[in-house]
């Protein structure tokens, strides 16, 4: 019993990846209604800016440097989107385009992180934890920091829907862009925030994944695709809350999975659950009507 | 001298394979509008049971793999198609049926990446992260070949089974399933208001384009003798689509075109250029980037590609109709004008409009 009580608490540790990473998608593409799929490469990419600044230049403590690696991911994304993307979006009315286009992104950015840094995996500098017995769980100060940043980040940016103006100008983009831009919303200026907010979100979880995974390597973020995809399409493309619940529903899967089959397949598993959710449930748990 | 012979026919034999492997990409996506992100799978599954089919009994050799039946050439290859076509069952009775296009793009690479997983990690398949290598070089023994001659005899020898599908691939096209195709990749709402069953038709195009998929992978694995997975990392896709938005989406010369500039002149001329000293791999990085730049270029000014998909006209003049035996005759109701100028509306690739 106490093994599955220890996978449980490495599976809240993905879980709280998954969230940021899958929140991070869902609100992008709620706006803009088409998937990254340079998402995982944004993440790998902010992974290694936060290690430019923890451990190539500065040298700062890795929570400092992770809030400016996602900063400069933000700022990243908005100029993609604006440059790249959007020209893209606006210019071809039907998806093709600009899914291929982001597929080649991630081709691009892939192997700009792997000229750059080379294959060999990279550690973040950072002092040694050891790993403590609490309650039930086995976990490490990292961890635990990494579940308290995921949770604020969740509150945060259900406050942000609920509560301001841009959430539910964002809500409403999402819900019908047309009628959200007769309202008098400014529609670009929302989808240049939500980029930016994706963007930061990506290279936010990227950094906790090498943090976690004590390491980084160029493709561990498209390795991770296949899972974020997983948590959003369980819980409902484009539903936030359905993005969040999807993430602990996968995160723990994988993990307690783990805990007894082969640790080898255990990502495998987020695809086992994301086949019964399309034969069962196609538009996911939580599904916004009109969206699949 | 010998050793520049090999090169080029080197490169003739990628040429044409990817020219196959282009061709089965564009029934798919071309053609029916499948966004088809695990097209390398197809082509790693048709590379796998094509060498361990050909492979003797793996018992008693250092490699682990299912099958190891020690099937002769052709047989070999047609088993790799087969087996592609089975795992495109599969994908599309999961998937097809329900899911829009870029959901189903989701579904189809996060497919790529697992089925990457499973066969990296589970070694009893196909000999895991080593692959399947030692694979019997067809016909070699029987025309005591040397291993340059057998390159030059395999390069020609997919030669001609490129064009046999290419001829195949014409035909299909050209049909009134081809056009059936092209309908529900313009229109999939217009084409099943007319009557057709659009599950069938994406299923159909799945199937003759994973066979083409599992055709390029065996002729891969039949030529270098070996397979493993750093052949078919999920970014080869790309390469692939790279191949037919160069060439032009919808036109089987400019698959072969697009083959040449992509597969032949960016992703293998390349190989041959030496390592920058302390930056192993650098090059193909680069080279990498470069293609996915190219394609994002290209698809802006020039997204029809470098020969465009040729505009058919079927509607006929207006206010005419063919009777039985050819001619014109008078009346037109206004019904069958509409239901034929559709047809001639779907026809027009979506590029040429924007």
């Amino acid at each position: 019993m106490s093994q599955f009580w220890m996978a449980f608490g490495f599976g809240l540790v993905t879980a709280s990846v998954l969230a940021i990473a899958a929140v991070g998608l869902s609100l992008q593409f709620g706006i803009t209604n088409y998937i990254n799929f340079a998402y995982g490469d944004f993440m790998a990419l902010g992974a290694y800016t936060a290690y430019v600044f923890n451990a190539e230049i500065f040298h700062l403590n890795i929570w400092i440097a992770m809030i400016f690696g996602s900063v400069i991911m933000g700022v990243f994304a908005v100029l993609i989107n604006q440059f790249l993307l959007s020209p893209f979006a606006r210019r071809f009315n039907k998806s093709f385009y600009v899914l291929i286009v982001t597929f080649g992104l991630s081709l691009v950015m892939l192997n700009l992180v792997y000229s750059i840094w080379g294959a060999n995996n990279r550690t973040y500098s950072m002092k040694l934890e050891i790993y403590k017995h609490i309650g039930p769980f086995l976990l490490n100060k990292y961890q635990i920091i990494v579940m308290i940043i995921s949770i604020a980040i969740m509150l945060g940016v259900h406050l942000m829907l609920k509560t301001t103006r841009l959430g539910k100008s964002m809500r409403a983009m999402s819900d019908n862009t047309t009628l959200a831009m007769t309202s008098g919303i400014d529609t670009r200026r929302i989808t240049t925030v939500t980029w930016f907010l994706s963007g930061m979100l990506a290279g936010l979880a990227g950094t906790v994944l090498g943090i976690t995974e004590s390491q980084i390597t160029p493709a561990s973020g498209e390795l991770f695709l296949f899972v974020i995809f997983a948590a959003v399409i369980v819980g409902g493309v484009g539903s936030i809350y359905g993005a969040m619940a999807g993430a602990v529903l996968i995160g723990l899967a994988t993990e307690i999975s783990a805990a007894y089959i082969n640790p080898a397949y255990k990502l495998d598993v987020a695809f086992v659950f994301l086949i019964f959710t399309l034969l069962f449930r196609p538009n996911g748990l939580f599904a916004r009507p009109g969206k699949a | 001298m010998a050793q520049f012979w090999f090169y080029v026919f080197t490169l003739v034999f990628f040429l044409f394979d990817y020219f196959i492997l282009a061709m089965g990409l564009n029934i798919q996506y071309g053609e029916t509008g499948i966004l088809n992100f695990a097209y390398i799978g197809f082509v790693a599954i048709g590379a796998y049971v094509t060498g361990a089919v050909s492979l003797p009994n793996s018992v008693g050799t250092a490699q682990q793999y299912i099958f190891g039946f020690n099937l002769p050439f052709p047989f070999s290859l047609l088993a790799g198609g087969v087996a592609a076509m089975l795992l495109a069952v599969v994908v599309a009775a999961i998937t097809l049926r329900r899911l829009r296009t870029d959901y189903l793009a989701m579904v189809l690479i996060s497919l790529s990446l697992v089925l990457y997983d499973v066969i990296n990690n589970y070694v009893r398949l196909f000999n895991g992260a080593d692959g399947l290598y030692n694979v019997p070089q067809p016909m070699a023994g029987v025309l005591h070949l040397t291993s340059n001659a057998f390159v030059v005899f395999f390069a020609c020898v997919t030669g001609v089974i490129s064009l046999i599908m290419w001829a195949g691939m014409s035909r299909i096209t050209r049909s009134p399933l081809g056009r059936t195709f092209r309908a529900i990749r313009d229109d999939p709402d217009v084409a099943s208001a007319l009557g057709k069953g659009v599950f069938r038709y994406q299923l159909t195009s799945m199937l003759i384009g994973s066979f083409y998929a599992g055709i390029g992978g065996g002729l891969i694995i039949q030529f270098g003798g070996s397979f493993n997975p750093t052949a078919w990392l999920p970014g080869e896709t790309f390469v692939v689509f790279a191949v037919i938005i160069v060439g032009g989406v919808g036109n089987n010369v400019g698959l072969l075109m697009g083959a040449l500039l992509v597969e032949t002149l960016l992703i293998h001329l390349p190989a041959f250029l030496p390592d920058i000293p302390g930056h192993a791999g650098l090059i193909e990085y680069i080279d990498a980037m470069v293609i996915g730049i190219m394609l994002m270029v290209m698809l802006w000014f020039r997204p029809q590609g470098i020969i465009p998909e040729r505009v058919r006209h079927f509607a006929l003049p207006a206010g005419e109709l063919l009777n039985r035996d050819g001619h014109s005759v008078e009346a037109p109701p206004e019904t069958m004008n509409n239901a034929a100028s559709t047809l001639s509306a779907s026809e027009t690739h979506e590029g040429d409009r924007a």
